[in-house]
């Protein structure tokens, strides 16, 4: 089973209306004027970026949406690597913070797309080195996310190879193959984030121990059942980007096109069932991460459609 | 009149009968006791369809004798209420009390000494409607529904409905303790116990999520009942070991 054309039509849609609310309301994401590496609260808007940095990276990688959107998703890059001015930012926070992944992880979606900064690079070269780095305790799902980037990045081609890829899948919720009636909604993010990582968002498909893959094709019909009842549409969303990941998809028309009915016309998918906010910035605040992903979850899914 | 309530409370009586003489309690004719004892003769001849093949269970799975007053009792809620329709244009609400009755008929029929009445006997048709699982939200509600059908000695087109359709069941029990609907839970673990019991594998394992809906699924009789079976078929012996 490949992914079906209607899902590859409401991908399209979701994919390029995204994009276009992300790339419309970038300067709501901006980071306040005088932002040094020390962030006081970086989730607030240092990690929102890293996600449209994300989002933009997928659709140039991808390259499945038309050339407008692909000007569009470059034009986004480039506004968000201005953000971080271009890449001092994130060499400064790296550099001041040798144990944290963060810089690492915002850096990797630049280096897939050819933006790179040659003393960030030799910095984090010589912290890969680092026992230090390696030893950091980490979630296992946060583990998979550092060693991804490192990936993306090319740090595992340095001496002593890459990870032990399904060590670190072991590690994890997903990896233990538990009671799937047992998940509840936190555990669903990490479980996504799992297979995010292992298949590098849909580029690998056989990046997840086989095992786990009929694991998740087994119960992601229900998860996505119940969140969807929920109406809780950013993790349906991350839902639907793990069955576009799969080595054999798991994409069921009504559930793309419940979401693609979703979204608004300027593009905003809402996080949830609550009623949007008018004000754009509470709109943005509240619901760029559900926007981000909804890009994300089209652009995968119709590289898939497309056979890549 | 008889109302809801007190439908429910002769259900309620007659599953805590059922459940003590499963669990040893004496109980011979039970099913008579409960009828010629109730204040509502009406209410208490409704619970026996209710529970259905269910009244058979201390005998299956206990090996209690099966008293002929009780063969006649359960004769009677037979012959008390029309056997819904079952045919093509049958709602599948009325498709579902015909399988139990059906099921209630196939265990009178062997047990019962005039066997049961012929308008149940008959398979209500072949399961068609139950042998599409694609919706299998909604197929799992209504095996659900049928829960009553998954114990030992009862073989027919429902059952080979679910020897086929173990992931849906898995998936439906999923979907059930996720959505905190616990007697749903419960009945469909009941049915993945029966597959187990019958050897068939499963794509989940009954014994933890039983053990979970125990704790979450209330206290109800009909509940119990529900537990107390499938207590017996994830221990129980294979099935040749079964009186039948």
């Amino acid at each position: 089973m490949t992914v079906p054309e209607p899902v590859a039509a409401a991908a399209r849609s979701m994919a390029d209306r995204a994009l276009s609310w992300l790339h419309a309301n970038r300067a709501l994401g901006a980071l306040p004027p005088g932002t040094t590496e020390e962030l006081a609260d970086p989730d607030s808007v240092y990690k929102p970026l890293g996600e449209t940095t994300l989002a933009a990276s997928l659709l140039l990688r991808d390259g499945v949406a038309g050339p407008g959107q692909l000007a569009a998703a470059q034009s986004l890059m480039d506004f968000t690597w201005d953000q971080f001015r271009q890449g001092d930012m994130l060499y400064e926070r790296q550099l001041r913070h040798t144990l944290m992944t963060d810089p690492l992880e915002v850096y990797a979606p630049f280096v897939r797309c050819g933006y790179r900064h040659a003393d960030l690079d030799r910095l984090l070269a010589h912290r890969a080195r680092l026992r230090s780095v390696d030893g950091v305790e980490l979630l296992p799902n946060r583990r998979l996310a550092a060693a991804n980037a490192a990936r993306v990045v090319g740090l595992d081609r340095e001496p002593g190879g890459g990870p032990d890829w399904d060590a670190l899948a072991r590690a994890t919720w997903l990896g233990a193959r538990p009671e799937p009636w047992a998940i509840n909604w936190i555990t669903a993010y990490a479980m996504t984030h799992t297979v995010f990582h292992l298949t590098d968002w849909g580029r690998l498909p056989h990046g997840m121990p086989p095992d786990l893959t009929a694991y998740v094709r087994t119960w992601l019909p229900v998860w996505i059942d119940i969140w969807r009842e929920v109406q809780q549409w950013d993790l349906v969303v991350e839902l639907l980007i793990v069955g576009a990941s799969l080595d054999e998809p798991y994409c069921r028309p009504e559930d793309w096109e419940a979401v693609a009915a979703l979204q608004h016309e300027d593009g905003l998918v809402p996080r949830d069932g609550d009623p949007v906010d008018d004000d754009p910035r509470e709109r943005f605040t509240d619901h760029q991460h559900t926007v981000v992903v909804t890009a994300v979850a089209g652009s995968v899914a119709l590289a898939r459609a497309a056979g890549r | 009149m008889t109302t809801r309530a007190d439908f429910a409370a002769a259900t309620d009586e007659l599953a805590n009968r059922v459940l003590g003489a499963l669990r040893g309690a004496g109980g011979t004719a039970l099913v008579a006791r409960h009828i010629d004892s109730a204040p509502d003769t009406l209410a208490a001849l409704a619970a026996v369809r209710v529970l259905g093949a269910d009244t058979f269970s201390p005998h299956l799975l206990a090996g209690t004798p099966f008293h002929a007053d009780d063969a006649a009792a359960v004769a009677r809620s037979l012959d008390a209420f029309p056997t819904p329709a079952a045919g093509p244009s049958a709602r599948p609400e009325e498709r579902t009390v015909a399988w139990r009755d059906w099921a209630t008929a196939q265990l009178l029929a062997r047990f019962g000494e005039n066997g049961a009445p012929p308008a149940a006997a008959e398979p209500p048709g072949a399961a068609d409607d139950l042998a599409d699982t694609t919706d299998w939200q909604g197929w799992s509600v209504r095996m659900a529904q049928l829960a009553t059908l998954a114990t030992p000695g009862l073989d027919g087109p429902v059952h080979e409905t679910a020897r086929r359709a173990a992931l849906p069941l898995a998936r439906g029990v999923t979907r059930s303790v996720l959505r905190r609907d616990f007697p749903t839970a419960v009945r469909l673990v009941r049915w993945l116990a029966w597959l187990g019991h019958e050897g068939v594998d499963l794509p989940l394992d009954p014994a933890p999520v039983h053990e979970h809906v125990r704790l979450l699924g209330g206290a109800s009789p009909r509940t119990a009942l529900d537990l107390a079976v499938t207590d017996h078929l994830l221990t129980a012996r294979p099935p040749e070991a079964v009186r039948t």
